[in-house]
């Protein structure tokens, strides 16, 4: 096969992987009811869709600044990009076009399709990398890490970071293998759009420059020209700087006025961000210090255990490797290796924040998401190594064609596993543990946290259902806005109404958090019981209970 | 034989049937909500009123509530300070774990239902109460009132329900003392979340901002003792943003102990002698609650005589 017909169907794959798993979020997303945060974005979307509106309509009085604050200033605290997407999405393909069953969807799309490309890119590097074998286990590992499996379903910004991050990093990539400014210019409009996606885009320039100052010692160590070792990094983070601020700007119209002191406001609220409950080993940890551990053994508790050991067959081999030609000053050391080290940096700086124990935890695993994809690749190079290995072994013993079978049974039990994790969590994802720590029992003994954002509202609707006409509900945890959605897409009967005392309720949800539980407590005294009247989960452990007010039994 | 390197891959795909079958495996470890059912009519042969009944691990706890209910679940048992009144428990266990506090029990009948162990316990050294203090908090044995300035609170049976939802007051129930300096300063019996976000029934009672709150109860029999605990809501506690908070016990008008309780120290017990008010078979019991600084002090104790 020719390179180029090689790099086709290498595109091809990659891309119906990502059409795939596409699909599958499409087909599973009514199972996940609306998480919190997603609740605050369709709020902001809806406003912004509105400016979009009137921005077909008139242009002039759309671009005046009363008109861009009022509806830009909902959410300013994070970047506009993904929720002008949201809003977008709504406009055209649910309002213009009934794409969708639900409303909901059309806001998740967006979010959705980013997530396919996350995992499509994830492939195509993959295989570019190794062959199409590890290429597939690289994005499918990534796919259905049960964690990355639930956000993918979310209007919310975690998957859609991780994608322009792995895509950033993608382009960065070919910038340092190719000449010209085409690839430069494509890292600076992606590190753009990811510092309009979230505020971990900061750290993809600190990953080149680290990256840069690597193979600067590299080729000093191996007696190469530094300047030629690091000349493309220059370009590329040099586009970064120009265009990377310029596109958060531009594409974020709460920034066209009071630019510098809504910035600093911007900053100042994530620099600063209030410390939120989290769960970990039967410890509620609110404030400083944070356990140091904590990334770590999340990881291990909820990314697959193959992924993991792959990845770290992966990463020691690439270590191995590297260290030979290092010592022995092999000149070819960087071209050899350049890409995986650019992997092992992008887990690193996404992991690096929670070295500090400064560093909020009360998002859980997906504020080091964008770590994934790397370690995703990493399991691709580590499946890669067991399949040359195989094949060696295969030759000496006389039987050169059975790799294709073996390479074909080897990459489905190294995502069988995680596929098995992400379809039975589903929808209770944050809920989900691995097998290695217990599952989500094993998880609930160890007092690891069963989720938040109160999104299980929706795995509770059947039994709302079948409340007397007009009952009122106290949905604890989940916001208003994704209560309306749930009633805007019929998921809720319309005349069930939400209040938000819970003395004032029919009907009173818990959704367990170690942290929450007095407000278990103040449902007992105030509906006289301590008797769920259901009791929902992952695996017999516990997540949403519903309460029912007495006098109504 | 020397094992050639490259056959130490082996162990990857391993890993990964492994972990599925581990994983296949632990979809059925615990039992599912409809299972507890199996324990409804082994514990309707085992129960008595009066018995503490615990699970282990706690997590499967909703479980068994749904399944079993009220009855089996009383608030002054659930809401517990501590197992040592109980002389009988029933651990209700799944995948073979044990309740914590009722260790020092000892195990008289072991019975299986379906996926779970019940095991009736029997305390060597039960603590019998002679006077809990949170079940008589009702105007037959209790008033309330403020000492400056001096202000009766009055007793409604229908009071607003009010809860303060995360971060905010225990559920005020309907029978409680209401008084006149504040909505939030009244008397009442409810629930509260402490540093283990444990539930603990206590009696409610915010210092006031100037004098004391007495919580008053007549015609009380004793033992030779008063246990109690005391605290607040955790998420109020945890900032140690507050004033301590002093709770005095008198008998019969004689000061028998004044505790502080501070910011961080969590449910904390304390116990006071009776000395010669013990054996009283009608005596008065006072709870006087004051801080320097009365805001959110959300004071809640829990006494008994035993």
């Amino acid at each position: 096969m020719t390179a180029t017909r090689q790099r086709w169907l290498h595109l091809a794959l990659a891309a119906g992987v990502g059409f795939l798993f596409l699909v599958v979020l499409l087909e599973t997303t009514r199972e996940v009811g609306y998480a919190r945060d997603e609740g605050f974005y369709f709020f902001a979307s809806r406003k912004y869709e509105a400016w979009f509106s009137l921005l077909g309509r008139d242009r002039a009085l759309a671009l005046k600044r009363e008109q861009v604050d009022l509806a830009w200033a909902v959410n300013h605290e994070h970047p506009g990009l993904i929720k002008s997407l949201f809003a977008l999405s709504h406009m055209k393909l649910q309002s213009g076009g009934k794409w969708f069953a639900e409303t909901g969807t059309s806001f998740r799309f967006p979010a959705m399709v980013l997530g396919a490309i996350a995992v499509a890119t994830t492939a195509l590097w993959g295989m570019r990398r190794f062959g199409v074998a590890a290429g597939l286990v690289a994005g499918l590992s990534l796919a259905f890490m049960p964690r990355f499996f639930f956000h993918a379903h979310l209007a919310c910004f975690d998957v859609p970071i991780t994608a322009l991050f792995v895509l950033t990093f993608f382009a960065f990539d070919k910038a340092l293998s190719s000449e010209g400014a085409g690839w430069p210019i494509a890292t600076g409009v992606l590190f753009g759009l990811g510092l309009d996606t979230k505020h971990n885009a900061w750290f993809l320039p600190i990953a080149f420059v680290f990256h840069g100052l690597l193979c600067a010692l590299v080729a000093w160590r191996t007696g190469s020209n530094r300047w030629a070792a690091t000349r493309r990094h220059v370009h590329a983070i040099g586009a970064m700087t120009i265009l990377g601020p310029a596109i958060l700007i531009v594409c974020w119209p709460w920034l066209w006025f009071d630019t510098l002191a809504r910035f600093k406001e911007y900053a100042s609220f994530h620099l600063h961000h209030d410390f939120y409950n989290m769960e970990f080993l039967g410890e509620t940890y609110f404030q400083p210090p944070m356990p140091r551990l904590y990334a770590p053994v999340m990881s291990l508790a909820t990314v697959p255990f193959i992924t993991l050991a792959l990845g770290t067959v992966g990463a020691a081999l690439f270590l191995r490797r590297a260290s030979k030609d290092l010592v022995e000053c092999e000149r070819s050391t960087l071209d050899r290796h350049r890409t995986t080290l650019l992997w092992v940096v992008g887990v690193g700086v996404s992991y690096g924040p929670w070295l500090s124990t400064n560093t909020p935890i009360f998002g859980g695993t997906k504020h080091w998401m964008p770590a994934y994809p790397f370690v995703a690749l990493l399991a691709g190079a580590g499946f890669q190594a067991a399949i040359t290995a195989a094949k060696s072994e295969l030759e000496r013993l006389g039987r050169p064609r059975l790799i294709s079978l073996l390479a074909a049974l080897g990459a489905a039990l190294a995502v069988a596993s995680p596929i098995e994790q992400a379809v039975r969590a589903h929808p209770w994802g944050l809920s989900a543990y691995t097998p290695l720590f217990g599952g989500a029992t094993g998880a609930a003994t160890l007092g690891l946290n069963r989720g938040f954002w109160g999104y299980t509202t929706g795995s509770v609707t059947d039994v709302l259902n079948q409340a007397p006409e007009g009952a009122e509900v106290y949905p604890h945890d989940t916001a208003g806005s994704s209560w309306a959605m749930l009633r805007e897409d019929g998921r809720i009967r319309p005349d069930l109404r939400a209040v938000w005392r819970v003395e004032d309720a029919d009907y009173s949800l818990y959704h367990h958090e170690m942290h929450m539980q007095q407000e278990e407590y103040q449902a007992w005294v105030a509906f006289g019981t301590v008797q769920p009247l259901v009791v929902r989960g992952l695996d017999g452990v516990p997540v949403i209970w519903v309460y029912r007010r007495p006098a109504r039994r | 034989m020397k094992v050639r390197a490259s056959w130490l891959y082996l162990l990857l795909p391993i890993a990964g049937v492994f972990e599925l079958c581990m994983g296949i495996r632990g979809r059925s470890v615990a039992p599912r909500a409809e299972d507890y059912d199996a324990i409804i009519p082994v514990m309707a042969s085992l129960y008595r009123e009066g018995d503490l009944v615990v699970v282990a691990p706690r997590w499967a706890e909703p479980h068994v509530r749904r399944a079993l209910g009220d009855a089996y679940f009383p608030l002054d048992a659930i809401g517990r300070s501590d197992s040592q009144r109980f002389s009988r428990a029933i651990e209700i266990s799944v995948l073979g774990e044990e309740a914590p506090d009722t260790q020092r029990f000892r195990e008289v009948e072991r019975k299986r239902a379906g996926d779970f162990s019940i095991r009736v316990l029997e305390n060597p050294q039960p603590e019998p109460v002679v006077f809990d203090f949170v079940d008589h908090l009702e105007p037959r044995y209790a008033s309330a009132f403020g000492t400056d300035p001096e202000v009766r609170c009055t007793w409604s049976d229908r009071a607003r329900v009010a809860s303060g939802g995360l971060g905010g007051h225990p559920t005020f129930p309907p029978k409680r003392f209401l008084c006149q300096e504040d909505f939030y300063l009244n008397v009442s019996a409810t629930i509260i979340a402490d540093e283990k976000f444990l539930p603990r029934r206590c009696i409610y009672a915010h210092p006031t901002p100037t004098g004391a709150r007495v919580v008053r109860f007549e015609k009380v029999p004793l033992g030779d003792r008063i246990v109690g605990h005391s605290g607040m809501y955790w998420m109020i506690e945890r900032s140690h943003l507050g004033a301590p908070v002093d709770l005095e016990v008198r008998v019969d008008g004689d000061s028998l102990g004044t505790f502080s309780h501070s910011d961080g120290e969590g449910w904390k017990r304390f116990e006071v002698a009776l000395g010669s008010h013990a054996g009283a078979t009608e005596a008065s019991v006072e709870f006087v609650v004051s801080a320097k600084r009365y805001e959110h002090r959300h004071f809640c104790f829990q006494a008994d005589s035993r």
